[in-house]
């Protein structure tokens, strides 16, 4: 599979390959290595190299993994064959993370580009802007200025932009 | 002499409420949490004695609601309420209310807060008691403040007078933006604060933050518990903390606590509080007074082997306070807070899936986390304090390094890793201190990719239940079903866009 740090425009092919009892042998991006499954409790992996230990776990669309102090979050990457296959059909904006809707900044039937800011969250006194990850249109909007919101509550749907004016199956 | 207190509400959340919790059960007081619906399974409930709820979880209908919290003390029969940190705990009017209600408030009297809490007067408080003030003008109108700038030289600082954290604070480089700068500050401030007084001071280009912990009993006397360097700031956030302040002289630390005891004397202080400096070079500068116990107030208790929640409690049944004793060694405080460093210390929130905290000799760990917690959007993101005392500051640092590498989170950002890389820095080995420390030299922080393939190699693993795609199906495989994940299939969904 092909993962992205959030936040991050690097992608990485990660490919677990054979497993021999706990050693676990993966290829990333071409390079294969060994790691050692210490142990699976839940949804919780406990995977080792060497003296460090790494915890791992999939919470929703998201792949969390903790080494010592630090903490990565991954997404699987679009490719942009499967972008075009996915067309856009019913998206949904949902909420990163709790928080309370301070700013709605689009109505319905609005069309909006890729990276307009649709919506802003405030959690823990801070504001975090959502964006739209490609052109749309914006279909129902469910969210209420000063409403909680939980994680992962739909905030918006988006429905496909109108088509551009010259056809090209290549450049959506 | 007041009354002994049997029964104490905890009007606080987090850390600091378990904490308070602990100290109260040491002396026999039974203890009372308040909680929000975000809370109702947080630790601090857990460990007290009682818990009544409060309300939904906004700050301002539950710890900020001073009605709801006085009604638990009367249901739950409670004789005293401590404030902690934050939330009510400089409000004057909540002290007032809570003495009003015939309790014991654990905190300086309403009177003393008040003064101190309003940085115009606690100024006054200073320059009449002899202390020194960083330069600067009440009068905040366009004309003065540019004649102002013109003696004291630029770049100024224009302050709220109710402000805190930074907010209504700006700095200003030039003449020129001074009008711009003074109307948003008074702005911000009436916005932060709902009063929009500004006033100017010099600005310190490269100043350390020392602070003297005080503690006043009910009969004059005031003793201070030598200092705390915060420099390390992060947006006028304290970040780290410790104690002694390295390379402080003797003369100099001497003339520091002369001047915190003068304030603390003039305003009649009472219970523990803290006078915050800027020093520079040999000269040092009142701040302003926390009128309450501080977040980083366990750095002093490690060195002065001393419970300060204990000495407050003690304090405030009119107990005589306990001279200040001998320090020993050297601590260290880091803030663990659930931010992600790397995207401009953004919050982070979400459920605890798994927890390593550190231990050992000389290791303190003050924290409300547990596996499971759930760590809500609604309060301050400070998940955890770790705090290491060594014979010397290095000692302490080494172990403070070390308990960071054995911290580990599963389930949302935290700063631990940012913290562990400027611990371990050359420059803060070399204590090369200042509140300039994290613009300058951490300014943008990223986490070093030494272990990413590891944790590529878990992420992936866990993607597939912890069994791996090419595992041995002859009972080598330790846990999980044998269904296909999702993560196989649909490798395509984005962080907030789902199909």
């Amino acid at each position: 599979m092909k993962l992205r740090l959030v936040g991050d425009p690097r992608e990485f092919e990660v490919e677990l390959l054979e497993r021999d009892d706990t050693l676990q042998r993966v290829r990333i991006d071409g390079e294969v290595f060994a790691v050692r499954v210490d142990a699976v409790s839940g949804p919780v992996s406990r995977v080792r190299e060497g003296s460090t230990q790494a915890l791992a776990a999939r919470v929703r669309d998201t792949l969390l993994a903790a080494v010592g102090p630090l903490h990565f979050a991954f997404t699987a990457a679009e490719t942009g064959g499967r972008r075009r296959a996915r067309g856009l059909t019913a998206h949904e904006v949902v909420a990163p993370m709790p928080g309370k809707v301070l700013k709605v900044l689009v109505t319905p039937g609005e069309v909006v580009e890729s990276g307009a800011p649709l919506l802003v969250l405030e959690a823990m006194k801070m504001e975090t802007t959502l964006y739209a990850e490609s052109p749309a249109t914006i279909a129902k909007v469910h969210a209420a200025v000063d409403a909680m919101v939980d994680h992962g509550a739909v905030l918006i749907e988006l429905s496909p932009p109108p088509p551009p004016p010259t056809e090209d199956p290549s450049a959506t | 002499m007041g009354r002994p207190i049997k029964k104490l509400l905890i009007a606080n959340r987090g850390e600091i409420a378990l904490r308070i919790v602990r100290s109260a059960r040491v002396m026999g007081i039974r203890t009372v949490a308040v909680y929000s619906d975000a809370d109702a399974t947080a630790a601090h409930v857990g460990a007290a004695d009682e818990a009544y709820r409060l309300s939904p979880p906004e700050p301002a209908q539950s710890y900020l609601n001073i009605a709801a919290i006085l009604q638990a003390a009367h249901t739950s029969g409670a004789d005293a309420i401590h404030p902690g940190y934050g939330f009510l705990s400089e409000r004057p009017e909540f002290a007032r209310a809570v003495t009003a209600a015939g309790l014991t408030f654990v905190g300086p009297p309403a009177g003393v807060m008040a003064a101190l809490g309003d940085k115009l007067a606690a100024r006054r408080i200073a320059v009449a008691a002899g202390v020194p003030v960083v330069p600067g003008s009440e009068v905040a109108d366009l004309a003065a403040a540019r004649d102002f700038g013109a003696t004291a030289g630029f770049p100024i600082l224009v302050k709220a007078a109710a402000g805190g954290g930074g907010r209504g604070m700006r700095v200003v480089a030039t003449a020129a933006e001074l009008e711009g700068a003074l109307a948003a500050a008074a702005r911000e401030a009436q916005a932060a604060f709902g009063d929009g007084r500004v006033f100017l001071e010099k600005y310190l280009a490269r100043p350390r933050h020392i602070e003297i912990q005080l503690l006043g009993d009910e009969h004059g006397k005031i003793v201070a518990l030598g200092e705390r360097d915060c420099s390390i700031q992060r947006r006028h956030q304290k970040v780290i903390e410790e104690s002694p302040a390295p390379g402080l002289a003797g003369a100099q630390r001497e003339r520091l606590i002369d001047s915190a005891l003068r304030i603390a004397r003039a305003a009649g202080y009472r219970n523990a509080g803290t006078a915050e400096f800027l020093v520079d070079g040999d000269l040092h500068y009142f701040l302003e007074v926390n009128a309450r116990l501080q977040v980083e107030h366990p750095v002093t208790e490690l060195r002065y082997d001393r419970d300060l929640v204990c000495d407050q409690l003690a304090l405030a049944t009119g107990a005589p306070v306990a001279d200040a004793g001998s320090p020993r060694g050297a601590a260290i405080e880091c803030r663990i807070n659930a931010e992600d460093a790397a995207h401009d210390f953004r919050p982070a929130s979400g459920r605890v899936l798994a927890l390593r905290l550190p231990a050992g000799p000389g290791v303190r760990v003050d924290t409300h986390l547990t596996p499971d917690a759930e760590i809500s959007p609604y309060y301050d993101s400070l998940i955890a304090k770790l705090i290491c005392w060594g014979e010397s500051r290095e000692q302490a640092r080494r172990r403070l390094v070390a308990a960071l590498d054995e911290f580990a989170l599963l389930g949302m950002q935290t700063t631990a890793g940012f913290l562990r890389d400027v611990i371990g820095s050359e420059a803060f080995a070399r204590a090369e201190l200042s509140t300039r420390f994290i613009p300058e030299l951490f300014p943008a922080w990223r986490p070093d990719d030494q272990h990413l393939k590891l944790a590529l190699s878990a992420a992936a693993i866990a993607a597939h239940g912890g069994n791996a795609a090419g595992a041995r199906d002859d009972g080598h495989v330790r846990t999980g079903a044998a269904t296909r994940s999702p993560w196989s299939e649909l490798g395509q969904l984005e962080l907030w866009v789902r199909r």
